[in-house]
């Protein structure tokens, strides 16, 4: 689990990038929702390396986060995001990834408590899943429902 | 020198303003004396239940009860009810409402007070770290170190908590019991990760209760898993509950067993030993997928998985909604070669709560999981009818090291 000391470097300008919030929103949001340019030029800044797949109808950006967990963001034809997927040791920042979403998802009923390890809100603009626990890892997505291009399984986001 | 004064100030700062973690004053508890008429030996008595309140409404959620004590003192004790048991994560928190003592905060590597972003899956509990004396059943342990989840003094949640798993779970409402005794198979929550700044998401220090920031944590400041710290009976734990029937039971009780192999209640049998890895995860084969971060949690109310196949509830969020009870097989394996196949069923989450409101039980419940073809979570309805013990990483039964699952 310990990584090489070069990435305790990336993770403390990546917590300076996460707790000076006029820092990050300033700039373009990069973002569920947002242009996925964005997406690539954030990454960098965070030292965290990009791998772009494509895909029919869509493009995913693979972002390694410096604390080993892998983000996936999810672009269609025009450039814009419209889900994120996460997996691995640590939840990301997900005022972050979810940009102007976060506040949708914060405040969404979270109508039947599934226990701590999961939680699902199904809003008509909104999905969010999230499961996990801090020893064994997260695992987790949010969509967009009505930009999800035609033709994209939903399972595919993942 | 400039150091060790500012260290020394701070301290004083310490000592006058987070001396103390304050008291709620709930009432589900009483304080007083050194509680536990306790059972002797090495048994606590658990309860499936609709949880600490009459609305908390608590479905397939598995409680016991906790005694905690001001360390060292025998008459500074609260006794508190309806604390989850959950086999997936490590250590003893109480809401900060519902605790009735003054315990001290305990400090952080650098003389600040100690505080803990405790992520969930399904959000986060904010709250100082402090230490306590911890009887289950006949079992104690001496100065574990405890979360205070959403205690007064410590209101100001870092953004870098919110941020991670933003639904704050800080009141009894939202976090469903009074407390949580985290019995997994680690001995801290975290482990030598907290240690590595790059791995440390959790734990904090506070000059201030308004100005915590993330600060590396060593294992033995973290919040601790109690039964590693119990004199005996300290390998693991046995959960053991009755078969339900379908479609549900009004309550369930049983027995949560600490030890394996150390007394006569605890002995292992022929079952099925099943190794865990360094995430204290398993493999679960399932319609052809490998699902490799599948766990056994106490704390999960249902059998979660993905099927795309299998109708969703569209009111119960997150949960199958199938027209007929569907029945399903799933193979776990492990890296010791072990491999056994178990069946579960799930039934319409909407009907099965609204036929019976009284049900708190229900075997047949499930729940959606999402897409990755990572995780699948066997929740309580895997531990009905059967004993599912867990033992600790790095500790001997007759039957191997952990840490592992057997059932």
């Amino acid at each position: 689990m310990l990584k090489p000391p070069i990435r305790c470097l990336n993770h403390m300008i990546f917590a300076f990038n996460l707790s000076v919030v006029p820092l990050w929103s300033s700039m373009a949001h990069a973002a569920l929702g947002g242009p996925e340019a964005a997406v690539v030029a954030e990454a960098r800044q965070l030292n965290a390396s990009v791998k772009s797949i494509e895909h029919v109808g869509y493009r995913v950006q693979e972002i390694q986060l410096p604390s080993g967990t892998v983000m996936r963001e999810f672009a269609d034809a025009q450039g814009t995001v419209f889900a994120v997927a996460w997996s691995g040791p640590a939840m990301p920042n997900l005022r972050q990834a979810l940009g102007s979403y976060f506040d949708v998802y914060v405040n969404a009923p979270k109508d039947k408590h599934m226990g701590h390890s999961h939680l699902e809100i199904r809003q008509n603009d909104l999905v969010v899943q999230s499961s996990g626990h801090m020893r064994g890892g997260f695992h987790g997505r949010a969509y967009l429902p009505e930009a999800v291009p035609a033709g994209t399984a939903l399972d595919e986001i993942r | 020198m400039r150091n060790s004064m500012r260290t020394l100030r701070t301290g004083l700062t310490l000592v006058l303003m987070l001396a103390a973690i304050s008291c709620g004053g709930g009432d589900s508890s009483g304080g007083g004396s050194s509680g536990t008429t306790a059972a002797a030996g090495n048994v606590v008595s658990v309860i499936v239940d609709g949880g600490p309140t009459a609305t908390s409404g608590a479905i397939n959620t598995l409680y016991t009860t906790v005694t905690i004590c001001v360390p060292g003192s025998t008459t500074q004790c609260q006794t508190i009810d309806h604390v989850q048991v959950d086999t997936q994560s490590e250590g003893f928190r109480v809401l900060g409402s519902v605790l009735s003592l003054t315990l001290s905060v305990n400090k952080a590597t650098d003389g600040n007070a100690l505080a803990e972003c405790t992520v969930f899956g399904d959000g986060y509990s904010w709250g100082p770290i402090a230490s306590a004396d911890i009887q289950v059943g006949g079992e104690s342990a001496s100065s574990v170190p405890i979360q205070v989840i959403g205690d007064a003094n410590f209101q100001s949640v870092p953004d870098s908590c919110s941020s991670q798993n933003p639904t704050s779970e800080d009141t009894v409402a939202t976090f469903g019991a009074n407390g949580i005794l985290g019995i997994g198979v680690f001995a801290q929550d975290c482990g030598a990760g907290c240690d590595v700044a790059a791995q440390n998401f959790y734990y904090y220090s506070c000059p201030t209760s308004t100005t915590c920031a993330l600060l590396t944590a060593p294992t033995t400041i973290q919040v601790a898993n109690p039964v590693t710290l119990f004199a005996t009976d300290n390998n693991g734990t046995i959960i053991d509950l009755p078969a339900v029937s379908s479609p549900g039971a009004t309550t369930v009780t049983g027995s949560l067993i600490f030890g394996i192999d150390t007394e006569s209640n605890n002995a292992s049998g022929s079952q099925t030993v099943l190794a865990l890895n360094g995430a204290g995860n398993f493999t679960t084969v399932f319609d052809g997928t490998s699902y490799g971060d599948s766990i056994i949690d106490s704390g999960s109310n249902g059998i979660f998985f993905n099927d795309s196949n299998i109708t969703q509830c569209t009111s119960a969020t997150g949960f199958y909604c199938p027209a007929t009870t569907e029945n399903f097989s799933a193979t776990l394996t492990s890296t010791n070669g072990v491999s056994v196949t178990e069946s579960f069923s799930v039934a319409n989450a909407e009907t099965l709560t609204s036929d019976d409101p009284t049900f708190t039980a229900l075997p047949d419940l499930g729940g959606t999981f999402t897409s990755d073809a990572a995780g699948f979570d066997w929740g309580l309805p895997f531990f009905f009818g059967r004993r599912v013990a867990f033992a600790i990483e790095g500790l001997n039964t007759s039957v191997g090291t952990g840490p592992y699952t057997a059932f």
